[in-house]
């Protein structure tokens, strides 16, 4: 085998383990769950729910009234409402990305992007 | 460094089997795009990914939400300029209808038939006088009731002479008729149809938990997997795993109001016109057509557990698989569905029954 011949292939060689090493650095790191809060649409706040400490309450004033949201490390939730039906508040936490909680006669709904789910989507 | 030239030659293929096996890996996942879509008094998620023939993958979802839109418009029943809803106040006059709201109610009233009326779209009614429309709830007198029942009955609706935008419809003066219990069904199938046409072939389309459309495998291959709610708790009993189908949910637990210690539910047994009390407490249904999932899990909720595994039974061509739950927890499930069907962590124990 000539030199170039070997040349080349340490070359390939070379590249082969490159590009393992790009690809393991590539790899989809887990992302930590973010709850992104949004009014018809509008995005309002993004919160870590990882490097939520401790919890805390808000509220969020819109056309149709007020939702009251509690934050606690690694979970949220609607703990008050002043809407008719009280769908949101009865939900409880999230913690995934399965199911957003929604308010619907507010628009408002909170969804956890990132930290991905067991599931898909939810039938209920 | 001395090697021959078999060493080498067997060290060659490896680098290009190896370099192979990365392009492989490489290949990129289709994006994933998502959309929120209030309507149908509900929020929809539509998922796509991977972009269509001629359109980008944001491009088919506008196209998605303008469909939801626009057929939202039609179907309704709370907007005045909504189909159903000007058929209501016709007061028995014929109505032109738009013809997507034809198409679903010709479909509705054959399913309405082919469950004996245990799904009956004429119950609106009885669902207003529940408060369920307005949120005001309150309990009909059994008189009340009576009257109301009275009212329900979808061979009453007349589907008349056929116009180029519609066709005439009309219903007896002081009936109301809505398609709330096969819409989003519907609505599953035609989105489905219009992905097929942009060439989009994963896509998960959840229009409210209660209809929910997956299209393709997931793009890993491997099926989508769909929670099922627990009737009686916050949490998930099971999950569905399924490629290339719709599901339909009906649950007491949907919408209900408590009185005096009772629990009333919105779904409404058409022959008493109260809520459909049948042992069950949620039903799932799975199978190609969005529409017949919908419809049916709430007429084999209104027909309990018996009558429902009949009616699965007795109607093979629909290829529909169930999962029913009874108010004592125990799930009952049809065999294509136990091959689909886990129980969910912390719900391991749970007595699973299969159905012959």
């Amino acid at each position: 085998m000539s030199k170039n011949a070997k040349i080349i292939l340490i070359l390939l060689l070379a590249a082969a383990v490159l590009s393992v090493g790009f690809l393991l650095l590539q790899r989809e790191q887990p992302a930590s769950p973010v709850a992104r809060i949004t009014l018809d649409g509008e995005v309002l706040e993004e919160i870590p729910l990882d490097e939520v400490e401790e919890s805390y309450s808000f509220t969020v004033d819109s056309e149709g009234g007020c939702n009251t949201i509690l934050v606690e490390p690694g979970r949220i939730r609607v703990s008050e409402a002043d809407c008719p039906d009280q769908v949101c508040v009865s939900q409880g936490f999230i913690s995934d990305g399965t199911v957003p909680v929604v308010c619907l006669p507010h628009k408002l709904m909170i969804e956890i992007v990132g930290g991905g789910s067991a599931f898909d989507a939810a039938a209920g | 460094m001395v090697l021959r030239a078999g060493y080498w030659k067997k060290g060659l293929a490896l680098v290009l089997a190896l370099a192979l096996t990365l392009l492989g890996g490489c290949q990129r996942q289709p994006e994933k795009h998502d959309r929120q879509v209030f309507a149908m008094d509900t929020i929809m998620t539509l998922t796509v990914y991977g972009d269509g023939l001629t359109q980008t993958a944001e491009e088919v979802l506008a196209e998605l939400e303008y469909e939801v839109k626009w057929l939202e418009g039609f179907y309704s029943a709370t907007d005045p300029q909504g189909d159903l809803y000007r058929l209501n106040a016709a007061n028995g006059e014929p109505t032109e209808v738009n013809n997507p709201t034809a198409s679903l109610l010709r479909e509705a009233i054959e399913l309405c038939a082919l469950t004996g009326g245990a799904l009956d779209i004429t119950a609106y009614p009885a669902v207003e006088a529940w408060g369920f429309i307005s949120g005001d709830y309150r309990v009909p007198a059994a008189e009340e009731l009576a009257e109301l029942a009275q009212k329900i009955d979808y061979t009453r609706i007349v589907l008349g002479e056929e116009t180029e935008s519609g066709r005439f419809v009309s219903l007896p003066a002081g009936m109301e008729a809505e398609l709330g219990a096969v819409a989003k069904g519907k609505l599953a199938d035609t989105l489905a149809g219009i992905l097929a046409a942009c060439d989009v072939h994963t896509a998960l389309l959840d229009l409210g938990q209660s209809t929910i459309m997956a299209v393709g495998a997931k793009p890993d291959g491997s099926p989508w997997r769909i929670a099922v709610q627990d009737p009686a708790g916050a949490g998930y009993l099971g999950v569905i795993e399924l490629t290339d189908l719709a599901v339909g949910t009906s649950g007491g637990y949907q919408r209900f109001f408590e009185q005096d210690g009772e629990t009333y539910w919105h779904i409404l047994d058409p022959a008493t016109a109260a809520p459909a009390r049948s042992g069950l407490t949620s039903v799932t249904v799975v199978g190609p057509s969005g529409l017949v999932c919908d419809g049916l899990s709430t007429a084999l909720f209104v027909m309990g557990l018996e009558e429902g595994a009949q009616f699965w039974r007795d109607h093979p061509e629909l290829e529909i698989e169930v999962l029913f739950v009874t108010e004592d927890g125990t799930l009952y499930v049809t065999p294509g569905m136990d091959e689909r069907f886990s129980l969910a962590q912390g719900y391991e124990d749970r007595e699973v029954q299969v159905l012959t």
